[in-house]
């Protein structure tokens, strides 16, 4: 009895809330009828969801995307909203883990929303994307690269390039520094994991490069990388492609690399994006050295978009936005566009929107438009570790905008 | 030959800490027939009081292993109110399984606990270097400082923790205790305050195993206990569970198969065969290795 009347109370309060949702949204729009383009724009506020891993291994990543939605979001409210509506944001934590984003997702739907930006993982992403086109809810992902997240005809669309693309450029760089035999290290269990090392190895192929020695690891919570190294130091290869996570890559895999005697390029990818907040002080960092890897932005690109976005970043959290936050707030204007090419919020009416590939966006990430599978195609930064050994800082090397030819 | 060495090495230095881990294991087992499950996560509790301790050491101008004394203590604490608040009133009036079962309960407790501890965090934290960087060159495998330094304190910890229970007054009662309680108790043993003992004893070694754990692997995370005391109960009832040798040739045995089949067989198969080990001693020998077969086991 007494469990049914709390639940009454609770409904009640529900109802009471998404009342006083609705009256707040009708005065803002009330306010600014001038800012709304299409007089059918729909009433009410937007929700945009997000699902990232706010706690968990790759927490830096879900502190990424919750800030940079917030600055985003934040900015377009103080312009005027989208089509006249203030947007909300409501953020759901997977905690780098599947099961978990399945629940993050389910729990956002059940909020009635239907925009999510999300998730940062592939292996996280991978376990969404049936259920959105099943929900017909717009996914729409910052970071996850794995090849099958996006498909044709489908309601996943992503604001990074694919780990196709991204494995190639790793390939095309070994070619280019002139190592015609590398190695790879990578984990079997994990998607981006995986994703990485086909790609990297399929694009060897194409541009003559062998791939000598492969190792990999059971899982991400594997700690000793030493025996796998010792056996790119024992294939006689300069260069290993070690596509892992910064939370493995700082404390564990460049250190034991080094101490098995392994002096090459270690080369990895987006998953390095946080390393240097990762290394054990103390230690001795110039093992960082020689430590490459590929990254959709540079934040020390000096174009105005790039430098605007970081300025406001850095004023509002005190920190340089990495990649992930870069291309979460893409994904917001991304979206933005979308709603106002649409003309409305409609999750199938903004699927079309973004599916429609002549639209250009230009965002912090670059300028480019996606392909019909729902894949941006944009260029990719090369980036090195350098440390005089006692921190790491990091290098731009170079910026490729397409695939060398084979 | 330089792999072989390597391999070996690699196969030492994860052996010696599953061997100390395992060791707390062995030691409740033998005296209460329980399988603290949470003695995984007491490792946690020590890496994280090591993480904090750490700035305060360096503070007072001492070197960064000295926290492992305050981490010992705590361990124990930890350990010794485990006993007191969760098992013994379970042994009072449950059944083993009931017991076991609120092994597990605190061993996913202390997990979420941390978890939901501002302080401690979700989110990994990475250690300071714990000894010093560099070491020293055999046939063309480096030998670091750090892997001499785990495998060497773990040998001198084992080494003493048998002679303390050959020799001591004390170590005989936990023998006598895990042989025949009722007539322990007849000999004038207070077999309340020796369980407390060997909990707290089991318990210090998992904070010594926590600074060999991260001066190898200097990270922390709240779930770091779950698969290495998952490892560690294997490599127990590999060598025979209650027995303190028993412990760590298991222990040792599972860290050189978990490197051997990193290296010659498949990297992502190392942790399949260490479960496939603990199937097939079961099978072959129910008691272990240098277990006695008493009929009732795990």
């Amino acid at each position: 009895m007494m469990k049914k009347k709390l639940v009454v109370l609770l409904l009640s309060a529900c109802m009471l809330l998404s009342l006083a949702a609705c009256g707040t949204s009708g005065t803002s729009e009330s306010a600014e009828p001038a800012a709304s383009d299409d007089a059918a724009a729909p009433a009410g506020e937007i929700t945009i969801g997000t699902i990232s891993p706010n706690t968990g291994s790759l927490a830096a990543y879900g502190a990424a995307v919750t800030t940079a939605v917030e600055l985003a979001v934040e900015e377009i409210n103080a312009a005027g909203g989208i089509n006249g509506s203030q947007v909300k944001v409501v953020n759901a934590d997977d905690q780098f883990d599947p099961t978990e984003c399945l629940n993050a997702f389910n729990s956002l739907v059940s909020q009635g929303i239907g925009l999510i930006v999300g998730s940062v993982t592939s292996g996280c992403t991978s376990a969404i994307t049936d259920a959105a086109n099943e929900e017909e809810v717009c996914l729409l992902t910052p970071s996850a690269t794995a090849d099958s997240i996006t498909t044709e005809d489908d309601y996943v669309f992503r604001a990074c390039y694919a780990d196709s693309f991204q494995g190639a450029i790793a390939a095309a760089y070994a070619k280019q520094s002139g190592y015609t035999e590398v190695g790879v290290v990578y984990c079997a269990s994990d998607t981006y994991s995986k994703g990485l090392y086909d790609s990297f190895n399929a694009a060897c192929e194409k541009y003559g490069v062998t791939v000598k020695a492969v190792e990999s690891s059971a899982s991400l919570d594997v700690q000793d990388y030493t025996n796998q190294f010792a056996s790119m130091v024992k294939a006689g290869v300069e260069f290993v492609y070690a596509p892992y996570y910064y939370d493995v890559i700082g404390p564990y895999i460049v250190t034991q690399a080094r101490a098995a005697g392994y002096k090459g390029i270690i080369m990895g990818a987006d998953g390095y994006d946080g390393t240097p907040d990762y290394v054990v002080a103390g230690a001795d960092l110039s093992v960082f050295n020689d430590v490459y890897w590929t990254n959709h932005y540079d934040p020390a690109d000096t174009s105005e978009k790039v430098q605007s976005f970081v300025k406001a970043y850095e004023a509002k959290f005190g920190s340089t936005p990495n990649a992930i936050s870069a291309l979460a707030y893409d994904a917001v204007y991304m979206y933005k566009q979308a709603i106002e090419a649409a003309g409305s919020a409609d999750p199938k009416a903004v699927r079309d929107a973004l599916a429609d590939t002549s639209a250009v966006y230009t965002g912090v990430t670059g300028t480019f438009s996606l392909d019909s599978t729902g894949t941006p195609a944009k260029g990719a930064s090369i980036i090195s570790f350098t440390s005089d050994g006692t921190s790491v800082t990091t290098k731009l090397v170079d910026v490729v905008k397409e695939l060398p030819a084979a | 030959m330089s792999t072989f060495i390597q391999t070996l090495i690699v196969g030492l230095r994860l052996g010696s800490i599953y061997a100390l881990v395992a060791l707390g294991y062995t030691m409740v087992y033998g005296i209460i027939r329980l399988i603290n499950f949470a003695h995984g996560d007491f490792i946690m509790v020590g890496g994280y009081t090591m993480i904090f301790t750490i700035p305060i050491t360096f503070a007072l101008g001492l070197p960064a292993w000295t926290s492992v004394l305050l981490a010992i203590i705590v361990c124990a604490a930890v350990g010794v109110s485990t006993e007191l608040v969760a098992y013994r009133p379970i042994r009072k009036r449950g059944t083993s399984m009931t017991a076991l079962i609120t092994a597990i309960a605190v061993s996913l407790l202390l997990e979420n606990l941390a978890q939901a501890i501002p302080a401690i965090g979700p989110n990994p934290i990475v250690a300071s270097q714990i000894f010093g960087t560099g070491g020293f060159t055999v046939a063309g495998v480096t030998m670091e400082w750090t892997t001499v330094y785990t495998i060497v304190i773990s040998a001198v910890v084992m080494v003493v923790l048998y002679q303390f229970t050959q020799k001591t007054k004390l170590g005989r009662a936990m023998r006598c205790v895990s042989e025949d309680k009722e007539a322990s108790i007849l000999m004038g043993i207070n077999v309340n305050n020796t369980i407390v003992l060997t909990f707290a004893i089991g318990s210090g070694l998992s904070a010594i195993a926590a600074l060999m754990y991260l001066a190898q692997y200097p990270k922390v995370y709240t779930t770091m206990g779950a698969l290495l005391g998952l490892k560690a109960f294997v490599a127990a009832v590999l060598g025979g569970i209650g027995f303190i040798p028993g412990a760590m040739l298991g222990g040792l045995i599972i860290g050189l198969v978990e490197s051997f089949t990193t290296s010659y067989v498949s990297s992502s198969m190392a942790d399949t065969f260490v479960f496939l080990i603990l199937i097939v001693v079961l099978i072959l020998k129910p008691a272990g290795i240098l277990g006695k077969n008493v009929g009732e086991k795990v």
